[in-house]
């Protein structure tokens, strides 16, 4: 059996096992203030007590849908947004250098802002994350409609084809792959700007857990919070990733 | 019967900031005859295949006029159906998808669609293929789909800008004999660019030989040779003073370019 392991995965699960075994040691033995840095074992230990009681299960459903609500309506808006970009001037003239000072500038700076004009319940949590994610998707769809290559476009127009058609048949499908890297690049984005609204201010959600714990020296308990989120994330880029490779298998081996 | 004329066709690009307008196409004539297969040879650079986008109407002539059937043509369309050198497939569309484009276009149903593009795909034999994509083919099976999209939309003429150009010599040929085999089933008109002497003759009824830039028409050779024409036709005597002949035009029409100086003789 041994033989098919891949030995670069060995290697990595090593420095990772060898990894947890210092951390409980240096953590359980007081090495480092275990308040500090907590352990494995306390930190499975937390785990299980933060989903038995259901505070992880109720708090995390409501980041979801915060995310949710925001990511969704931010693939519209973005890929629109986007088409606009590449496709008109005036689109283009009147939208990019706000989008570009919205790319550039930390978004949690308006987190302040978005709660007085929201409140402080789950809109202004979702208006956070649909403004983290919309502009990479809009940014990456304008990239990807511009590398569209021009003899897609000349195959469609030697058959007729009106301009609906040329972006319904060669523009938006030859552009997917691009704009799929742009939804990968806004969940990361999104993720940190759901959980960093929260963290300001909320009555719920995994931000306002960490924000609490954080308070009251839980080191142990941050930690899970953060896996769950790094968790989340993970799942998210992977489920895009299938659906990438469903969507555009041609990409792939370009 | 005369189907398709082209009159005074010429096309003019605005001069560049501090330069000259560049003459792509000198107010060029032709008529071509329904069913005929025409040939058009020149040096490269001459304006052949501009004169093809502009019988398509991809481009837009300065002067003159494309006419078909009598009726003059003002923008793209299923009439005229391309096929092109680098096959403009859509990657992430199989071989029937790719097929069914044009029928797309023009709003066929579904279920028609894919029974015209199955009957194109099966007469240029990759009945076996029409799942796959076109990173997944060869050169040749590419240019194929290229060919069976055309056909698919029923184009009164077949508008071919060196198609085989991207392949290697050996498929070149197959590829030209079996377009023989599937012109002479239905004889469509076909208007077929090439910088391949032999591949001019071989499969030609008539050769328009075009000058170096700014190009026209410099000679019209009719091709008697009979059909259908096998691939050992390539060896025989009158094949080889038509190839003679066109060599002598097209030298003529290089050296007074003076693209060899530059070394940009060939392809």
């Amino acid at each position: 059996m041994g033989a098919f392991v891949n030995p670069r995965w060995l290697v990595g699960s090593a420095a990772v096992a060898a990894f947890l075994v210092v951390w409980q040691i240096v953590g359980a033995n007081e090495i480092i203030r275990s308040d500090l840095v907590s352990y494995p074992t306390e930190i499975a230990a937390s785990a299980r007590e933060l989903a038995a009681s259901g505070e992880l299960g109720a708090n995390a459903l409501a980041t979801l849908r915060e995310f949710a609500e925001g990511f969704a309506p931010a693939i519209v808006v973005g890929v629109l947004l986007g088409l606009g970009f590449a496709l008109s001037k005036i689109v283009r003239n009147l939208f990019e250098p706000l989008f570009v000072a919205m790319y550039t500038a930390p978004l949690i700076a308006f987190v302040p802002l978005l709660v007085v004009w929201f409140g402080v319940g789950s809109t202004s949590k979702s208006v956070t994350t649909f403004l983290a994610a919309v502009v990479p998707i809009a940014i990456n769809t304008t990239t990807g409609v511009r590398e569209t290559q021009e003899s897609w476009i000349r195959a469609c127009r030697a058959f007729g084809a009106t301009r609906a058609q040329i972006v319904a048949k060669a523009i938006l499908p030859g552009a997917l792959p691009v704009v799929m890297a742009g939804l990968r690049l806004a969940v990361g984005r999104a993720i940190v700007g759901v959980v960093a609204a929260e963290m300001y201010v909320s009555t719920l959600g995994v931000g306002r857990l960490i924000q609490t714990y954080s308070t009251a020296g839980r080191a142990a308990e941050i930690f899970v919070l953060v896996g769950v989120v790094a968790g989340f994330g993970f799942v998210c880029v992977g489920l895009l990733r299938v659906l990438e490779n469903r969507l555009a298998p041609w990409r792939a081996r370009a | 019967m005369t189907q398709l004329v082209v009159q005074g066709l010429r096309l003019e690009y605005p001069a560049a900031r501090g330069g000259a307008p560049f003459l792509a196409l000198s107010d060029v004539d032709l008529a071509v005859e329904k069913g005929e297969f025409v040939t058009i040879v020149g040096p490269s650079g001459c304006g052949k295949s501009t004169m093809l986008m502009l019988i398509a109407a991809l481009l837009r002539p300065t002067r003159g006029a494309v006419s078909l059937n009598g009726q003059p043509v003002a923008a793209p369309g299923p009439d005229r159906a391309l096929v092109f050198q680098d096959f403009a497939l859509l990657p992430w569309r199989n071989v029937l998808k790719n097929v069914e484009l044009g029928l797309e276009m023009q709003g066929v149903a579904a279920a028609k669609r894919t029974d015209i593009a199955r009957k194109n795909i099966d007469m240029v034999g990759l009945r076996a293929f029409e799942r796959h994509y076109p990173h997944q083919l060869s050169g040749g099976m590419r240019q194929r789909v290229g060919i069976a999209r055309a056909l698919s939309v029923d184009p009164e003429v077949l508008l071919m800008d060196e198609p085989f150009g991207a392949l290697d010599a050996q498929i070149r040929q197959v590829m030209g004999s079996e377009l023989l085999h599937i012109w002479e089933r239905d004889r469509k008109t076909i208007l077929f660019v090439t910088h391949d002497i032999d591949e001019a003759i071989y499969l030609a009824d008539r050769i328009v030989v075009m000058s170096a830039s700014p190009g026209r028409v410099v000679q019209q050779i009719k091709v008697d040779l009979p059909r259908p024409r096998g691939l050992s036709i390539r060896t025989s005597a009158k094949f080889n003073e038509y190839r003679e002949t066109l060599w002598n035009l097209l030298e003529e029409q290089v050296r007074q370019s003076g693209s060899w100086a530059r070394g940009e003789g060939g392809a």
